[in-house]
């Protein structure tokens, strides 16, 4: 710091303009650049309308809500009267709740075990393929269910694996029962895993691979001057340099751990699977939209809210603390 | 960089482990593109095989008995046209609006001097991390006055946040002497903008509209939530019907046929219809696929990781 007052004076009125200085150069900016301003505009009334503006809804967690009391939805929650925490303690003292928070981890705690190898997998092989339009080929098809909504995955595998599709077919013809993909509790779980799998591997298997192609070639040549086979240099040069990518997508899975396989599950569960496949979203729109139970819902949403806020804020610290990278 | 690669690959002949690797990474790899790839078929070829067969389950990746009257009476007997009519009006204007908003939104926000960029950008942050819940956006929106109208499909992706911050990062990492040499000519604002930054960020640009064109074309969920009439059903929600109906649309089928009106052919069958109806669907994916090898790649490099 400076020495004498002097200087220290005039850093600070450097550093620290007053509020009025700064005020007027702002007003001096805003005057130059109206259009930049106005440029903000159709951004923000999105933001507040639709992001913004259902976060007072979260009030409606707190009251008995009745969607006729006021002139209009949103009117209604400001005259619903009020009543503590009691929606909250309903909830938690309810079995089902239990059940939607257990299916909820278990779902996807079994989408990061099985799931979560496979795209390395793939990206350290796609990159030994020797013919490049082979290689190409392979990536396209790999990567292509990316891009197909739930609704038309449901419909390919509905026409895989229903009651009367090919698979059954095959089944029956051996002589064995036919399997009930879609309804059968002991199935179920499997089905959502081997779809997911199906949808997403190709998408996270060309984030590894660009970051192989990143690997310096330096590093390859070295370790085969120094003796090392392919799985050898494999292990000891494209692991340790995928670590980071690997360690980064890990902490993203587990921080939207409560936050993912909502429309996947919306579109392929029904009645028969409810007991195994019903996570906390899907309840959430269940108890909102199906029971009119508006308040209870938005209880159970902000409960969800609030977790995944927690685990997402927290991957986020983990994610730069130990690679310097901010998901944001 | 993949060049001199290639060249190196080349000059040294295989070792044993080397040989062993491709000979595994084509194996597996193989049978991963055919778990991926035979699906499709098998849905594709139901959709154009003869009514019997499907049924018996002799159709496998192949059209068995090629016929066109099950995708005919898609078209012509059910409402397809009007939930792809639905479907491209929110795609077309949904991405059209996205972008205009994303662009105006990112370039102030990427401009270093522009006083406020923090407190705004920290806006779509928190954005990004608190939500209301579907509940209270199903409410919002039915105040407004938008419920059953295209506006409510197209209101939950007008801004997608990371979209936004892709595009801000990028418009950041151009050089800024092409802009001030644009400002000393006189142009504004605006005018630098549309001919000056954009044209310079046509890669990043094309990728996030591809990601906004797919999201719209693939959203089920919230035209599901905001739409309640079968006249504003998009292809997403059709297909959904479809599926978990195609029994009831096969015995009207037949019921019809019963009572002397239309006369329908044995070919249609449900598990036919739902195979045409998904294959219907799978066209437009299919024809986008092109640009998506183009620009998706790259695109998934600028982002690095998808949030």
């Amino acid at each position: 710091m400076a020495e004498t007052g002097m200087n220290a004076r005039m850093d600070v009125r450097k550093h620290k303009p007053s509020i009025r200085t700064k005020l007027h150069y702002f007003i001096v900016y805003v005057a130059q650049h109206p259009t930049l301003y106005l440029m903000l505009i159709p951004g923000l009334v999105f933001l507040f309308v639709y992001k913004f503006f259902p976060l007072y809804g979260i009030t409606m967690a707190f009251k008995d809500y009745n969607i006729f009391a006021g002139a209009n939805p949103i009117d209604a929650i400001a005259k619903s009267p009020w009543v503590g925490l009691q929606h909250f303690e309903k909830l938690f003292a309810s079995s089902q709740f239990i059940k939607v928070l257990t299916n909820t981890l278990v779902i996807n705690g079994y989408k990061v075990i099985f799931l979560f190898p496979l795209p390395i997998i793939c990206a350290i092989l796609l990159n030994e393929i020797r013919s490049r339009f082979y290689k190409r080929t392979l990536q396209t098809a790999i990567y292509i269910p990316y891009f197909f909504s739930w609704v038309i995955v449901f419909g390919i595998f509905y026409s895989l694996l229903g009651s009367y599709g090919i698979v059954n077919t095959w089944i029956a013809s051996a002589g064995l029962d036919r399997i009930r993909f879609f309804t059968d509790t002991g199935v179920f779980r499997g089905l959502l895993v081997f779809t997911e799998g199906w949808k997403e591997i190709g998408y996270n298997t060309v984030i590894y691979l660009a970051a192989i192609t990143a690997i310096d070639v330096g590093l390859y040549e070295a370790a085969r001057i120094d003796g090392a086979g392919k799985w050898k240099s494999i292990w000891h040069v494209t692991l340790p340099s995928l670590a980071p990518t690997i360690v980064l997508m890990l902490i993203l899975k587990v921080g939207y751990i409560l936050d993912t396989g909502f429309e996947q599950v919306l579109v392929f569960y029904n009645a028969a699977v409810y007991d195994v496949a019903d996570i906390i979203q899907t309840y959430v729109y269940r108890l909102g939209m199906g029971q009119m139970n508006f308040s209870q819902s938005t209880a159970l949403g902000l409960f969800n809210s609030v977790v995944a806020f927690v685990l997402i804020v927290g991957a986020n610290t983990v994610s730069r603390k130990l690679l310097k990278r901010s998901i944001w | 960089m993949t060049g001199s690669k290639k060249t190196i690959t080349n000059k040294i002949p295989l070792g044993k482990s080397e040989r062993i690797t491709v000979v595994i990474a084509n194996i597996v790899l193989t049978i991963f593109g055919l778990i991926a790839i035979f699906p499709c078929l098998h849905v594709v070829s139901k959709a154009f095989s003869l009514g019997t067969r499907v049924t018996a389950g002799q159709v496998l990746f192949w059209p068995n008995g090629f016929q066109l009257e099950t995708v005919n009476y898609i078209l012509t007997k059910t409402s397809f046209f009007t939930a792809l009519k639905n479907s491209l009006i929110v795609f077309a204007l949904g991405t059209f609006i996205s972008m205009i908003t994303t662009i105006t939104t990112a370039y102030p926000l990427s401009k270093p001097a522009f006083k406020g960029r923090k407190v705004i950008s920290l806006l779509y942050v928190i954005s990004m991390v608190f939500f209301g819940g579907i509940i209270p956006a199903y409410m919002v929106i039915r105040t407004i006055g938008i419920y059953n109208t295209y506006w409510a499909c197209i209101m939950p992706f007008a801004i997608v946040q990371f979209n936004m911050f892709i595009v801000k990062n990028y418009f950041e990492g151009l050089p800024e002497s092409i802009e001030e040499s644009a400002k000393i000519d006189g142009a504004g604002d605006i005018r630098t903008l549309v001919s000056i930054v954009c044209p310079m960020s046509k890669p990043v640009l094309a990728t996030i509209s591809l990601l906004y064109a797919i999201t719209y074309w693939n959203n089920y969920f919230h035209v599901m939530m905001y739409t309640n009439s079968t006249e504003m059903r998009t292809v997403q929600l059709y297909l959904y019907d479809i599926i978990n109906n195609g029994q009831s649309f096969a015995e009207n089928l037949y019921s019809g046929m019963y009572s002397g009106g239309v006369s329908i052919s044995p070919n249609v069958t449900t598990d036919g219809m739902v195979a045409a109806a998904v294959t219907m669907s799978l066209i437009p994916i299919i024809a986008l696929y092109p640009f998506v090898q183009r620009f998706m790649i790259q695109g998934i490099t600028i982002g690095s990781v998808k949030g």
